[in-house]
Parts: structure tokens; sequence; C-alpha cells
């Protein structure tokens, strides 16, 4: 017992210098869930942000000399173990991926004293778009109200909504009540009838009732905003009641390959609105090939690869290498700190002939950020699922964000009220 | 606002009969599946006086080795004689390791056990065959897929072929467990057990046989659950939380009783389904499948502290 | 030799009966709040503050809340989390619809809404008893959580439904909130923990808590010594939920800083009562030695490969870890079901008789 003890005290004191380390290069910390109700899609988007990283290593040395120091801390989507790896990364750390809502929602109020950069790709806060408010925080390249006005943009392609019904089924869960606001103010514009499904964390696997109620309902869409196992079950029972899946659209965390291949052709016709695309002739993917999958570096696998959240895993990775980037160039310095990645994280520049320099052609769409925008508005592709894999069905669409600025704003300086003193970066302008 | 909760609801359910009737028929395979686990937790629980709250994760476990047996080229049906075997596998360990050492403690401490089991068993499942969203392979086993359209009162009913297959593959196992319950020597003992831990030792029953014997028969229960809700949406770790669903059902049909764990799983499954779409969903924004079932259980044991079927509960100072 | 107790005499009932009747035990106690007080704030750092002392601290409480309903009355409960719940969200409520309130007397008060709320959960367990209480207190679970997911009041009606802890000060200084400093939350959390501990022994040492016992220990009988059951029981739930719904608002304003209502979700009722019941049922001191096993090891763990250099993925190591805990959980039940409190217990009188064994 006593040596036990000893033992455990040890632990304690080494587990207390852990925290300390030397930075070697650039610590890019990812806050990875491959465990968990979530792992299943959280699994390719991981690897994908993994390869990519392990490629530019092997390739070029890091991004302008600098190795890069990618690792991951496991939380498993739980918030609790999320604050721990926030905790435990943030020493040496020049940016915090935190992957949940949750977790993005807790660490969100500490980045301004710790002045440590947020990237929250394609999901954490919408309001984050303001810059001026959330000096740290980036969503980049799109928000989820970008996604709502997306989809809603491209249902009214097909026809004028007045009149029409709309079935909103989320995750009853921060992220997804997130587009509600959004979807309310559009459905008053637009004219059409939002019926909102929650689908409790519980019923992920077992959504009879909902789709009871989306049959009852007999609404002309449905637009889910699902994520985890969820999706997959929406999916199998939307074919089930012979919901007619052309009809059927979602976020891009509801674009996951492997849910769909549940059904298989019975899936035909769902679409996800999605900020990136699985080239497979794009430069990037023979480089992750031959630099990481060859040389047994990768966890992933050909099937994976070949889908859309592996290379939204890219496309994460790139966003950050291209902060980075940005920030050496602009500071002159490979070691950047997370002040000078944030000013990198907000002067991306990613036009046509830089993703296609960076080998990730037709994988994302052109965004720009600034002091003030720091989501970009990338804009994005309509995928639909064909029975195999998915292919995009639509032209760039980009989301009309002056329509909802004002939400932004709004919701921006109410969160600022809530939190007061909350420090409002007024250098900005426009 | 009376309208609403009395009036309404039943004027829809008159209204449209045929959405009615898939509303039952949903329940009833839900509720179906909830009495499949409660009929692990059941058995365990007349045996060994243990809540085995591992029931859920033994779905899980049983279902993914399954899977991933297939996965690596082994044909369907000995995919199945396989994973009976590790679940027996499964059965001894845990006998050896965890209940042998723990006989005799207060409920509580095995109860903890069993989460302990729970805890280990989500660590080793995720290690071995990761934390993926899987496809039952329900083609392979032979299960029809497809549905059945009715059109009764001039409406429209959908049957899925797997919820049929599942509903008779779950009534005979249920029919074949209580002709072995009452029919066979081991059987019996395990009745006997449940009913006197001392006067069936006393008259030659092996306790260890019994226990691996009984969650062994959990186990095969948990495997036949895990195809069936594999089929509907997959194999995952969240599929977990179905345990939970299994908890009311016991309450409400009293912890010993096979027939109440029946009972008590389609009750559930139907009142909550219709309570969700004819209440829940227009009046308090749906989602009260989490909470309808423990509820109403709660409610029916504040009239029968012993569930529908329990034993009557006879304390003497 | 250490623990020797020769030469401490009593000569009245009531020194007999103190919270020391050993020496020893005091200065023990002395020294523990001296490191507690003193010498952690001194040399901890931001990471130990965040990952193991604060939630030490608040898990213990919580455990503390359980322990009093389950370990001295007898009444399994798996509501824990929805109970941290109400005083988390009565916290947030008071707060801002009272900006002026000290944040101290919010945490403490917003235990009673829990103690309310509580007690009115606890009425079943007049009729219902052990595992079908333990069932149907899991009616409070989840309908408590479907309700913070609901009733948008409650998280003022915000676009995520999550609530976000605002900056809060005390005399001047922040106490809650980002710009809060680990340090000062650790004293609040310290403070309150000390002094509702103090409450918890004393009640249990009382009138209150023979109570409390006789009714776990066998209820009919003790209503047959003439103990009111009703108020027992429900006396018990009402502290227990308080002392647990202090603990939720502390784990919200004073450690995570923001909450969604699964936060409060079944894992950390059990959470809690793993902490409960590896610590010791009807122990006060079990609720600290469990919190530190429970809420320690995995932050050990974690550290450890990459402190001793193993090369190892960090999914890996949560998936061992799991597997570690869970195995703990049953190797521990098997070594002494009656928790570390009794094994503390245990080496206790081996070291009184030490050196010299009769």
């Amino acid at each position: 017992m006593k040596r036990f003890t000893r033992l455990a005290a040890a632990a304690v004191i080494a587990s207390l210098g852990a925290g300390t380390a030397i930075a070697e290069g650039l610590y890019t910390p990812n806050l990875s869930y491959r465990t968990g109700p979530f792992a299943a899609t959280g699994i390719p988007l991981m690897n994908g942000q993994a390869d990519y990283m392990a490629m530019l290593n092997a390739r070029d040395g890091g991004i302008g000399g600098a190795m890069i120091d990618f690792e991951e801390c496991e939380t498993g989507y739980s918030t609790e173990k999320g604050v721990e790896c926030y905790e435990k990364t943030k020493g040496k750390a020049i940016v915090t991926q935190p992957w949940s809502t949750g977790i993005t929602l807790q660490v969100l109020p500490k980045t301004n004293v710790d002045e440590i950069p947020i990237l929250a790709p394609g999901y954490g806060f919408s309001p984050m778009a303001d810059g001026k408010v959330f000096q740290w925080a980036f969503n980049i390249p799109a928000g989820y109200w970008d996604a709502a006005d997306m989809i809603v943009q491209y249902i009214e392609g097909q026809g004028s909504l007045d009149g029409k019904k709309i079935v909103f089924l989320h995750l009853d869960h921060p992220f997804g009540k997130e587009p509600l606001p959004l979807m309310e103010s559009l459905a008053e514009q637009k004219g059409f009838e939002l019926v909102p499904v929650p689908v409790g964390l519980k019923e992920m696997q077992n959504q009879s009732a909902q789709w009871l109620q989306i049959r009852r309902e007999r609404p002309d869409y449905v637009v889910m905003w699902g994520w985890g196992a969820m999706n997959a079950g929406a999916i199998t029972e939307a074919v089930k009641t012979k919901f007619p899946m052309e009809n059927m659209l979602g976020v891009w965390w509801a674009g996951h390959d492997a849910d769909l291949k549940i059904v298989g052709e019975d899936g035909k016709g769902y679409k996800s609105i999605s900020w990136s695309f699985p080239n497979a002739d794009a430069p990037v993917m023979a480089d992750i090939k031959k630099h990481v999958v060859d040389a047994g570096n990768s966890q992933s696998n050909e099937e994976e690869m070949s889908g859309v959240f592996y290379s939204r895993g890219i496309i994460i990775s790139a966003i950050l290498g291209e902060g980075i980037a940005t920030a050496q160039k602009h500071f002159d310095t490979a070691e950047i700190d997370p002040g000078q990645l944030r000013w990198g994280l907000e002067n991306i520049n990613m036009t046509e002939e830089r993703i296609s320099e960076l080998g990730l052609d037709g994988m994302v769409p052109p965004f720009s950020t600034s002091c003030s925008n720091h989501t970009g508005h990338s804009g994005g592709w309509m995928l639909e699922w064909d029975g195999e894999k998915f292919v995009k069905v639509s032209d760039l669409l980009t989301a009309n964000v002056d329509n909802y600025a004002e939400l932004i704003a709004s919701s921006a300086s109410e969160y600022a009220d809530a939190n007061a003193p909350w420090p409002v970066n007024e250098d900005c302008e426009g | 606002m009376l309208n609403d909760i009395f009036v309404a609801p039943f004027v829809d359910m008159f209204a449209a009969p045929d959405f009615l009737m898939q509303v039952l028929w949903e329940g009833l395979v839900s509720g179906i599946l909830y009495a499949l686990i409660a009929l692990g937790f059941v058995l365990i629980y007349r045996s060994s006086r243990i809540f085995n709250f591992a029931q859920g994760i033994m779905v899980v476990f049983a279902a993914l080795t399954l899977v991933g047996l297939h996965a690596m080229g082994v044909p369907a049906w000995i995919c199945i004689l396989l994973t009976l075997g590790v679940m027996f596998v499964l059965a001894v360990v845990v006998e050896r390791v965890v209940l042998r050492p723990l006989v005799g403690q207060p409920d509580i401490i095995l109860f903890m056990a069993t989460i302990g089991i729970t805890l280990f068993l989500i660590g080793l499942g995720e290690i071995i065959f990761g934390g993926e969203n899987k496809v039952m392979i329900t083609a392979e086993l032979g299960i029809p897929t497809g549905s059945v359209l009715l059109e009764p009162f001039g409406g429209l009913l959908i049957l899925e072929q797997k919820d049929i297959t599942a509903v008779i593959v779950a009534a005979l196992l249920v029919v074949g467990l209580l002709i072995f319950l009452n029919k066979t020597r081991m059987g019996r003992a395990i009745r006997a057990l449940g009913d006197d831990h001392q006067a069936a030792l006393s008259v030659g029953i092996s306790l260890q046989t019994i226990w691996v014997l009984v969650w062994f028969i959990a186990g095969i229960i948990a495997l036949v659950t895990g195809i069936a809700w594999g089929a509907r949406a997959g194999v995952s770790f969240a599929l977990e939380v179905i345990a939970y669903k299994a908890l009311p059902v016991l309450m409400l049909g009293g912890l010993e009783s096979i027939t109440g764990a029946i009972v008590g799983g389609l009750m559930i499954g139907m009142l909550e389904k219709l309570f969700e779409i004819y209440w829940g969903q227009p009046l308090l924004g749906g989602n009260t499948e989490t909470w309808f079932a423990f509820v109403l259980a709660l409610i029916v044991l504040l009239f029968r502290p012993q569930g529908l079927f329990g034993e009557r509960i006879i304390e003497r100072v | 030799m250490l623990y020797r107790t020769a030469g401490q005499f009593k000569t009245s009932y009531t020194a007999d009966q103190a919270l020391f009747p050993i020496r020893q035990d005091a200065y023990l106690l002395g020294i523990i709040l001296i490191f507690a007080w003193v010498v952690f704030p001194l040399t901890a750092s931001e990471f130990t503050f965040q990952t193991l002392l604060i939630p030490i601290l608040i898990y213990s409480l919580a455990a503390m809340g359980l322990n009093i309903l389950t370990g001295y009355a007898g009444q399994l409960s798996l509501g824990t989390a929805a109970f941290m719940g109400v005083g988390a969200y009565a916290c947030y409520k008071m707060v801002t619809i009272m900006p002026w309130m000290n944040p101290v007397v919010a945490i403490l008060l917003s235990g009673v809404f829990s103690a309310g709320v509580g007690v009115a959960f606890g009425i079943p367990s007049l009729r219902i008893k052990g595992f079908y209480l333990a069932i149907a207190t899991l009616a409070a679970q989840f309908f408590l959580v479907w309700l913070f997911e609901k009733w948008a009041w409650l998280y003022n009606y915000n676009a995520s439904g999550a609530i976000q802890v605002p900056n809060l000060k005390m005399f001047g200084v922040y106490i809650a909130g980002p710009q809060a400093d680990s340090m000062i939350q650790y004293f609040v959390v310290l403070g309150i923990v000390t002094l509702l501990t103090l409450l918890c022994i004393n009640l249990t040492r009382g009138n209150l808590g023979r109570t409390w016992k006789a009714t776990r220990d066998m209820d009919i009988a003790a209503e047959l010594i003439g103990i009111n059951l009703m108020k027992s029981k429900l006396t018990a739930f009402m502290v227990s939920s308080y002392v647990v719904g202090v603990a939720g608002a502390l784990f919200v304003f004073m450690w995570r800083g923001a909450a969604e209502p699964n936060l409060f979700d079944i894992p950390l009722s059990f959470r809690i009562l793993f902490i409960a019941i590896i610590g010791g049922l009807g122990s006060i001191m079990g609720n600290y030695l469990g919190a530190i096993l429970i809420v320690g090891l995995p932050v050990v763990l974690n550290t450890l490969p990459q402190t001793l250099g193993i090369p190892i993925s960090s999914a890996m190591v949560e998936h061992l870890n799991i597997m570690i805990i869970g195995s703990l959980i049953i190797f521990f039940l098997i070594i002494e079901p009656h928790g570390l409190a009794r094994l503390w217990a245990l080496i206790r009188e081996k070291l009184i008789i030490w050196p010299f064994p009769y």
C-alpha cells in the first residue's frame, strides 16, 4: 500500500512537470475524438488532419522550415476531457482545435485571457464570424448559418418556397439548435412553414417517433442537422418511411459516406451541403499517398480516404497550415507565437491560384478572411449521394451573408454583454 | 388547453387509423427489443440477485464480434457460432474473475461491479473493433430486407420485413426460454437458485455452473438483440444507451418476472410511442421518450411497489 | 509508535464522543488542511488547479451529498447529476436575474432549490425500495435533463441552449467566469467544501444521522422503535440534494465555466456513485479518497505515457484508460467492498498497535 502511495505521488509529480515541456517546432494540438458515441464520424476527420500535417513534415520539412508538432489529445467528445486537454496543451500550443460545440463554448471565453486562437472549421458558434467581438475564435471557411442559408437557397432554386413545409430535423444539443434562429427568420422571409423536430442524444439510434411525426406532417423537404450515430439512424428511417430522398438535405456533418453506405442504392438522391470535396486526382492526395500512406504512417484506409470526411480533415489542416504560412511571411519568422498565428488566420487569402498551389484543386472553394471576418464565408457545393459516393450537383453556392449580418452582430454583442467585461477589438475596420 | 390534452389527440387517432396502426407497430417493434434486453436482466437477477448493468454493452459487444468476424471473411453462420463461443468465454471469465470473489456482497456492490465490466468492455471493444459505425450483415444472415405495404382503411401501413423477422425471432426465443426454464433440469436449477440460494446449494446445484450458464444465455439474448437492433441503424457504441430503455421495463414488469419483462416491454414500447406522437410532440416540444417510460413506471410503482408481475416483497423484522 | 494512543484517557462521555478521540487524528487532519490551504496553492500550476485540485474537491462534495442519501440513509440514487444540474441552473438564474448578488451566497442558496426538487422526487421512496427506487431516481435523472433542454427560460433563451458563466466579482476580485484566477476559485471552492464537510460530519454524528442509519439498516425495525420514516427519508433527500446542488453550482461556476444540459446526464451520476462506493459508503472521508482516485487517476494515466516517453496514440491511451478504470473498480470492490475509507481504518488500527501487536 505504501509503495503504491509512493508510486502515485511520483506519478502526480511527473504529471505536473508534463504541462511545461519545451516546445519543438509548431505545437498544434488537436482535441480528437476517436472514441465515444461520435467516434464513427470523428475518426476519418482526425485521420485526414493528421495525414496532411504528416505529409507536410515529410515533404517540406514542416511549414516555412518549422516542423509541425501535431499531437492528438483524446476527448471522446466529452466536454470535461476537452477542458482537461485544453489546459494541458495551452502552455505551448499556438492554436486550439476544440472539435465539439460543447468544448468550443467552454474554451471560448478562456482564450481571451490565455490569448490562443481557436480554430473551429465549420463548427463552433456562428456569431464567431464577428472578429471584432471574437478576437481569438475562427470558424473558417463557413459557419452553420451559412450552411442553413445555402441549403434554403438551393431548395428555393427548385421553385418558390411560399407555402411549402420544411422539417428541420436536428440533434437536441447546442450544435443542432444553432441554426434555428436563422431558419426561423428565413421562414418568415420566404413564407415557408418551419417544423423543428428534435432528436435526443439517446434517441439517435431509434428515430421512429421523429419519422412518424415527419410522416404526419407531410413536409416538402427535410433539412437535417445531424451528427454521429444520428445520421445513420435518420437515413435508414427515411428510407423505411419512403420519404423521397432527393428532398432530404443535410448540413456538412451529415454527409458521411459510411452513413449512406448502410442504405446504399436506397439513399440515392440524398444531399448534403459541403465546403470540401474529395478529389482523388488532386496533387495533395498523391503526396499523402507517397509520403504518409506508403511510409506506413497513416491510420486510414483506401475506402476512408476516398470519402468526404477524410478530405475535410485535409482541408482543415490546410487552413491551419495556410494561417501559419501567412503569419510566417508577415512576421518573417518560422517559430510564430499564438498572437502571430491569429494575425495569420485573419489574413488568409485562399484564391484559386493558391488552392492549386497547395495541390487542393477542387477540394475547397476560395475564400478570404479579415480582421472583422473570422469565417470567410467560402460558400459550398451541394453534394448528392449517387448510391456509391457523393458527387457535386451544384455550382458553388454562396451564403447571402448580408441577410443575417445583423443577426451575427446582435448575437455577438449579446454574448459579449453576458460575459462582460469582454475585450472588443476596436482596431478592425469594416 | 384541456381540449389539446383530452380531445384532440383522440380525434387525431380516429381521423387517421392507418397512422395510428403504424405508430402502434413501431411501438411494438421497439417494445420487443426492450423486452429482449430486459429478459437478459431478469434472467441474471433471478439466479444471482445481480442487477446486471452490463447487458447493454453485451449487446454491442456481441454485435461487434459478429460483424468483425464477418469482415475477416468468415461465413455468416460460422460467425454466429463463433460469436456464441466468445459470449460463452465472456460468461466464464465474468464468473471466475468478478462474480466468484464477490459472492454474498450487498446488491449495490455487485451492481457496481457490472458497471466496472461495462467500462472494461467498452475500452476493450474500441481497441479491437474501433469506434466506426458498422453495417449489420443483414443479407448474409438471410434476414429479408424490403417492406410489406398494407392499405388498411385506405391508408398506408409500412411493415419492414426485418422488423417482422425480429418480432418472430424474439417470440421464438422467449418461447424457447420458457420451455427451457420450466421443462429442463438446468432450467429448473436456475429457478431453484433464484428462489433460495442455500436450499439450492444443499440439494447439489452448482452455483458456478448455473451462473456461467445464465450469463451465457444472457449473451445469446444480447446477440439476438444486437442483430435486430443493428439491422435498424448500424452497429456502434452509441447502441449501449438502449440498456437504459430496459430499466423502466424492469420496474414496470418486476425484476424477477419473465412475463413482466415481456408485457412491460411491449407496454412501454407502445405507450411511449403513443404519448410522444399524440401528446409529446404537439404539446411538450418532443423527445419525451427519454423519460416517459420512467415516469410511467414510477407511477405504477407507487401503487404496486414490486412492479406488475414482481414477487411480493415480504419483510420480516 | 506514530499512532500510539496510550496515555490519552477519557474521563467523560463528551470527551469520548468528541470528533477526534485520538489526538493523532487531529494532527493528521491539521497537516492535510495546511497542505490544502497553504502548500498546494503556493506550488500548484494552472493545470493542476484545473484538472486535479478543483475537480477533486467538487466531486468529493457531490459524492458526499450522495453518500448521505445512499451511505447513511440507505436510499440508492442514480439521479445525482440531475440534482447537480438543478443547483447549477438555479445559480445561473439567480446571478443573471440579480447581478448584484454575492456569488458565494448565490451558490449556497442554489442548493435550496435542488433540496426542494430532491424532496419532491424523494416522496416515492416512502413506498419504493432497493433497486426499484434506484430506477425510480432515474426518472428524475432523465426528466430533469429533458427539462433543462426544453425550458428555454432556464438558459435565458439563448440560441445555443447552453449556459455561460458571467464574470462575477466579490470584494473587487473576479471569482467566477473566464477572468477569474484559478487560485481564487480554488480558495472559494475549498472554503465552501470545508464548511459543508463540517456540517455533514456533525449532522451524521447527531440525532439525525443516527435516525438515518437506523432507517438504512432496516426501515421497518426503525419504524417500530418510533422513528418517523417519512421525516427520516425526506430529510436525507433534502440534505443530500442540498449538498449535491451546491456541488453542481460549484461544478459549473467555479470550474467548467459553461454547461449544456447533457453535461448532467447519467455518466456524471455514475461517476459520482463510483466515487462514493470506491471511497466507502457511510463515510465522509471516503468521498475524498474516492474522488482522488476516480478524478486523479485518469489525469495521471493520460500524462504517464508522454512523461515516460512511450509512443502511444492518445486514442489508445483513452481506451486503455477506460479499461483500467473498469478493472480498478472491480479490483477495489473485490479487495475491500467497504471502500478506501475502510482500508484506511484497517491501516490505522494496525498503526495503533504497531510495532508491538498483542
